[in-house]
């Protein structure tokens, strides 16, 4: 809101210097945003609040001002020269839906000499950032800015048969407005009408076919309230905001009409013309004041800070509050029309410490009581985070927002949320897994010089049903090139599919979510034979693979790049092992490495199940040491070394047990895998 | 004057002592380190047998002096020569010396993304102080995002939090405060919480924008709450986060949800409000940093709180800002381009 500091002279003198006008200002919350010199007066910018319509004019900012200095409020008197006529007897004003508009009062002036306006009022109207149109026009917009209040000022010899009515529109009715539009009007909007057409929308727009011209004689002034909801419905419906609109959608005062009305004739008078008497003033349920009760002792346990009755008395009396003392220090507190926002004690309150000042108010820590508390979900993803840390992959967050295009890409047989009212066509819809972001992260920074990436994100996938939408917390995880820094000494590892696996497994063993197991699974984000489904409990927790190349030509990826998903939801619903201390082994553990030869369409998965299903006692561990194929190794097939650990906790195991036992993992793998164990390929 | 006995053995022992430092120089490989060994210690000619068995010859109190002077020169030339056995071995082992200056390996964990370092910085200084942690749906109802929170429909307070809307009347919500109304719902006072994530809000992206990014409220309800404990807490936590000398500023404003409402400045950590021209603070030394107020009696009132007996206070703040504030990031879009360059810094903080 515009504030020039000459125009705000008819109401008050601050008699401050401007930097400290502006500190003041901001601790009352009115923070100046900006200010600028103009014609040897100074406009301030002053941030305003959607519950305050009372400060979108200078009377209302000079109220504020008055009560933060202590300073009484002028209120100047609006001289008019009177006709003998009645307003009433020159126009017809009919309200049709007094919910719409509950009350509309109107005032003729006739003798207009329509122009340019005094120079005042000129510079008052540039002040405001408009372009003066002619005295009646500047007028209205004067009137606006100074009180808040807006005011319409109709060509009473257009107005056809001399009728106002205001009803809402018919279907298939247009206004062609001031500001060029031609609009099409609804059932539910709002207009004014003459006779004949709307001829404005109410507490919108007028319309140009009755505005007031250099021709006009007689205008009719209108000062009206109409309802704050029904007006923003119109005004976003159509997309029309106007500094009338503005004010009428946060509420006018229900008081004013009069004397907007009276303010506006008195300024026209000025100019020569003379206004009729008797206001026409319709106002079928005339409203009560506000009362509310106002504790004294409620202020200081509210603000933590004793507050005086005299100084909340001068406060909210200097403010337009009227008050009257109660028994119990408390007060009936009549609440000025003006005040749209204070409906119950706490907006006093706040009043008073707007104006006791903020920083009066002592800060105090509150008494540390210990609540009960045991938090779950948040632990597990953050102790899922910090295990891909561990893992060596930086950290992405994404927008929640995706490309449709992208998305069918995908070929996720995931149905997408879709955003009503996008920002932009790119991202019109929810993300339905996290690949998006990630593998433009990844092309991003091999873009810019990285040899490798590796990352994760943990956040929300969003789908649809019949039924709902759904958001559902997954974990993404990509590995695209080289993993780490050179190193003089290490070889440099490329493979992203067994990073990526590896994290995988080592969440869910860091959080004990075991046995998982990983099968062969097609799935169309991967290439054909490259992905896995990841298994725990018998239900699917998630997927890897290598991205499929029709993926990686669409993000210009011209090397493989591995990425998995988890359903972290999913997983993190299932109870994972209980944590458990085990003593350590007393007595000593054999080790016995084994070599196999193994047929290539034979898994390591299918060999670890059927160890899992032989379930040999006194089997500690099994690990794969080696691997490998080459001209020593038979056609199709593959040798792989495994190391087993076999302990009996409570004996020393004896040669001869562990060989039979030995013996046993052989024979079942031979008869369930027909694995054979190489020569020579037995060892301690 | 021919010398005693004693005085002649420890004549003997210092020549043997010499003679070992130069016999040790001269080792090159296996064979004369057995040379070596036989010299002093082969139980038919070695020196130390000898010198051992010429004990006998020394009068009684003088033995165990001169047992443990010949002793002290067995274990010596024990344990150069096993020292040198140990050189000759490496030799043969390993071939050329290792130059032990060369880089180290490292083990480089990932980097967490600063927007959630921040956050964490931003949780942990309030779970000091007692407070829970609690997180909520990102899709939402108008119920919990607005009308719960004391935005009448309509009303034009809800165009300073410009929404996306979802399909079935559901939307993103705007900011995290639906969650204090879904824990207000269950929990009953004294609570204590703070409720970090996403919010969504219809922007298009520019240096100071953008359409998501990271929250942190927080409430307190109990009885007895007042603006004196808001103030308290909040800079307190505003000192821990930016620093123990931070200026802080409160002064009043407007949201639905809170009555009395309040902005927070802190003083510019840029110019400290002594640069006119500061492009940062606008030259008014101030940076507004967050939102907070008393809870409003009406959101109480929505979730079954009587209002009479308790009360509460409530902030809000944007990680992001936040963020950018402290470490002088200049554009917010930059936390989301995820470039490793940018995130890798902040492992460092």
């Amino acid at each position: 809101m515009k504030i020039s500091l000459e125009w705000l002279k008819d109401y008050l003198d601050p008699g401050l210097p401007l930097p400290q006008l502006i500190a003041r200002l901001t601790m009352i919350g009115l923070v100046v945003e900006t200010w600028e010199e103009k014609n040897g007066d100074v406009v301030l910018d002053v941030e305003t609040y959607a519950n305050r319509p009372d400060t979108l004019g200078h009377l209302g900012m000079a109220r504020e001002m008055a009560a933060m200095l202590g300073l009484p409020l002028k209120e100047p008197a609006a001289a008019l020269a009177e006709l003998q006529e009645k307003s009433s007897d020159l126009v017809d004003v009919q309200i049709w839906d007094e919910d719409l508009c509950p009350r509309y009062c109107g005032l003729v002036v006739k003798d207009i000499q329509a122009g340019p306006s005094p120079a005042w009022l000129l510079k008052r109207i540039e002040a405001m950032g408009l372009n003066p149109v002619n005295n009646v026009v500047d007028v209205s917009n004067h009137v606006l800015f100074a009180t808040a209040h807006p005011i319409h000022a109709f060509d009473l010899d257009k107005l056809a048969g001399r009728k106002v009515i205001i009803r809402r529109a018919k279907k298939g009715e247009r206004l062609l407005a001031l500001d060029g539009s031609d609009i099409s009007l609804e059932p539910d909007m709002l207009v004014i009408a003459d006779e004949a057409r709307p001829v404005a929308l109410a507490g919108i727009i007028g319309g140009q076919e009755t505005a007031v011209s250099d021709t006009t004689r007689q205008v009719f002034i209108e000062s009206a309230f109409f309802n704050p909801v029904s007006v923003r419905k119109t005004s976003k419906a159509l997309g029309l905001q106007t500094d009338a609109s503005y004010r009428f959608e946060r509420e006018a005062d229900i008081s004013f009409p009069p004397q907007a009305a009276r303010l506006a004739a008195s300024l026209l008078t000025s100019f020569g013309g003379k206004t009729a008497q008797g206001m026409v003033d319709i106002y079928p349920k005339p409203r009560k004041s506000r009362e509310l009760m106002l504790r004294q002792r409620r202020v200081s346990d509210l603000l933590g800070v004793e507050i005086s009755a005299d100084f909340i008395q001068n406060v909210l009396s200097s403010l337009g509050f009227e008050l009257r003392a109660e028994p119990k220090e408390s007060w009936l507190v009549k609440v000025p029309f003006f005040r749209v926002d204070i409906e119950r004690e706490a907006d006093l309150i706040e009043d008073v410490a707007r104006f006791y000042g903020y920083d009066r108010i002592p800060a105090v820590l509150p008494p540390l009581k210990v609540i009960e508390h045991f938090p779950q979900e948040e632990s597990k993803a953050e102790h899922s985070r910090q295990v891909f840390l561990q893992q060596g992959f930086d950290e992405a967050l994404n927008t929640s927002f995706a490309d449709p295009e992208r998305q069918a890409l995908f070929q996720i047989p995931r149905r997408p949320v879709e955003i009503r009212n996008p920002i932009s066509a790119k991202a019109s819809q929810l993300r339905t897994t996290l690949a998006g972001g990630l593998l433009e992260n990844v092309a991003w920074n091999l873009n810019r010089g990285q040899e490798g990436v590796h990352l994760f994100e943990i956040g929300n996938i969003y789908d649809r049903n019949e039924e709902s939408l759904r958001e559902h917390l997954a974990l993404g995880l990509v590995a695209g090139g080289r993993k780490g820094e050179v190193h003089w000494q290490k070889k440099q590892e490329e493979a992203g599919f067994f990073q990526v696996k590896g994290a995988v497994e080592a969440l869910l063993t860091h959080l004990r979510y075991e046995p998982f197991r990983f099968q062969a699974k097609e799935h169309p984000l991967f290439e054909s034979r490259s992905s896995l489904a990841l298994m725990h409990k018998g239900a699917r927790i998630g997927c890897l693979g290598q991205i499929h190349p029709r993926v990686l030509a669409a993000y210009d990826l011209k090397k493989a790049v591995a990425y998995g998903e988890l359903d972290l939801e999913t997983l993190f619903e299932k109870k994972p092992k209980p944590f458990q201390f085990s003593a350590l082994a007393r007595f000593p553990g054999v080790v016995r490495d084994l070599s196999f030869l193994v047929k290539a369409e034979v898994s390591f998965q299918d060999i670890k199940d059927e160890l899992d299903k032989l379930s040999l006692p006194y089997l500690e561990s099994c690990q794969l040491v080696d691997r490998f194929s080459g001209s020593s190794i038979p056609q199709g097939q593959v040798s792989l070394t495994f190391r087993f650990l076999f302990r009996n906790p409570n004996a020393t195991l004896q040669t001869g047990e562990v060989d039979k036992l030995q013996q046993r993992i052989i024979a079942h793998l031979h008869s369930a895998l027909r694995m054979e164990v190489r020569e020579g390929g037995q060892g301690n | 004057m021919p010398l005693s006995p004693r005085d002649a053995l420890q004549a003997e022992i210092e020549e043997l002592r010499r003679k070992l430092e130069e016999a040790c120089l001269r080792v090159k490989d296996a064979k004369s380190l057995q040379e070596l060994r036989n010299l002093y210690l082969s139980r038919k000619k070695g020196a130390l047998p000898r010198l051992l068995e010429g004990l006998a010859a020394l009068p009684s109190q003088d033995r165990p002096a001169a047992g443990e002077l010949i002793n002290s020169l067995k274990n010596e030339v024990e344990n150069r020569l096993q020292d040198l056995q140990a050189g000759l071995q490496k030799k043969e082992a390993k071939g050329p010396e290792v130059d032990w200056t060369l880089p180290g390996f490292q083990q480089p964990a990932g980097s967490p993304h600063p927007v959630l370092i921040f956050q964490r910085q931003i949780e942990s200084i309030f779970l000091s102080m007692g407070f829970s942690i609690e997180v909520g749906p990102e899709i939402e109802t108008d119920y919990y995002n607005f009308e719960a929170l004391n935005f009448p429909p309509h009303h034009p307070a809800r165009d300073d939090w410009d929404t996306i809307y979802l399909a079935n009347d559901l939307l993103l919500r705007t900011h995290t405060s639906p969650v204090q109304i879904r824990v207000m719902e269950k929990q009953k006072p004294p609570i204590r919480m703070i409720n970090p994530g996403k919010v969504f809000r219809k922007e298009t992206p520019d240096p100071t924008h953008l359409p998501m990014f990271f929250q942190v409220e927080g409430l307190e309800v109990d009885e007895g709450i007042t603006f004196a404990h808001l103030k308290g807490t909040l800079e307190y936590f505003l000192r821990r986060l930016f620093g123990e000398k931070l200026k802080t500023r409160f002064r009043p404003s407007f949201f639905p949800f809170t009555e009395p409402s309040a902005e927070v400045d802190i003083e510019c950590l840029v110019c400290r409000g002594k640069e006119a021209s500061c492009r940062v603070c606008g030259g008014t030394g101030w940076k507004e940093i967050l939102g907070a107020g008393m809870v409003d009696p009406q959101v109480l009132k929505n979730v079954n709180i009587d209002p009479e007996r308790y009360s509460g206070w409530a902030f809000g703040l944007g990680v992001e800002r936040a963020a950018m504030f402290a470490y002088q990031i200049p554009d917010i879009r930059q936390f989301y381009e995820n470039d490793l360059r940018f995130i890798r810094q902040f492992r460092l903080k």
